[in-house]
């Protein structure tokens, strides 16, 4: 049983290699670079495993989405940033704008402030 | 328009809003923003637009000054603006002074002042309503 599978493999073997022989350069070119081009893919997956899903997302169609996504986070975290800087500029502004709104509508009259 | 430049136009409009409220010329000032500042009509277009951003912070709180706060504010507005910045931080440290002593003495320096004011019957800005504003 063993010999007979070891018989087949050769066979099998020699079978291949007499194909292989007679196989056209052409069609020999175009199978190696369709091998050239499965073993890039493979490397390239295996080397960063952990953006796999990344991957897929990208062959989905969802770079767009996400440059939109992180895009419009940055916005928002921007506006918001700038807004409490300008609330925090204006509060420091209100004391003075408190005392100018008083000097100038006080019932003492503004003489009494000024030099 | 690109999202990139929608984002930058959004974050110069934010850093620069004051600045362009600043720079309008006397015509484009709301018809608030005018009535606010009537005294400087004539004077506005030529006041530098770093020292108009306190006068428009005025003319926002307009509105909330009662009738008489708002015919004081009138009366003296001009001469406030003629001050230089350095005269009216002055005018601030003196007004923060006076705040701080006790009410009591600070109602006779009131009295004392608005009874001076009555008997030399000075010119309209000192000639101003007297009733409290507080």
């Amino acid at each position: 049983m063993n010999k007979n599978l070891n018989l087949s493999h050769q066979k099998i073997t020699q079978l291949l290699d007499r194909s292989a022989a007679q196989i056209e350069p052409p069609v020999l070119q175009r199978l190696h670079d369709a091998r050239m081009q499965a073993l890039v893919r493979y490397e390239a997956r295996s080397a960063s495993p952990a953006l796999a899903w990344a991957g897929v997302w990208r062959t989905r169609g969802a770079p767009q989405k996400t440059h939109f996504f992180a895009a419009a986070v940055l916005l928002v975290a921007v506006l918001l940033g700038t807004a409490t800087y300008w609330n925090q500029a204006a509060d420091s502004d209100t004391s003075d704008l408190d005392i100018d709104i008083a000097i100038l509508t006080d019932d003492l009259p503004m003489d009494v402030y000024i030099d | 328009m690109s999202l990139p430049r929608l984002f930058l136009l959004c974050i110069f409009l934010l850093c620069h809003q004051p600045a362009l409220a600043a720079s309008k010329p006397w015509a484009k000032l709301t018809p608030l923003q005018q009535e606010a500042l009537a005294p400087l009509a004539n004077e506005w277009d030529a006041i530098p637009e770093e020292q108009r951003l306190p006068f428009l912070r005025l003319a926002k709180r307009y509105p909330r000054l009662t009738e008489v706060q708002k015919q004081r504010m009138n009366i003296r507005l001009q001469r406030w603006s003629k001050l230089t910045p350095e005269q009216r931080k002055q005018a601030r440290d003196k007004f923060r002074s006076f705040s701080k002593v006790p009410i009591k003495q600070r109602e006779q320096v009131r009295q004392m002042v608005l009874e001076d004011e009555k008997s030399t019957s000075l010119p309209p800005t000192h000639a101003a309503p007297t009733d409290s504003v507080r």
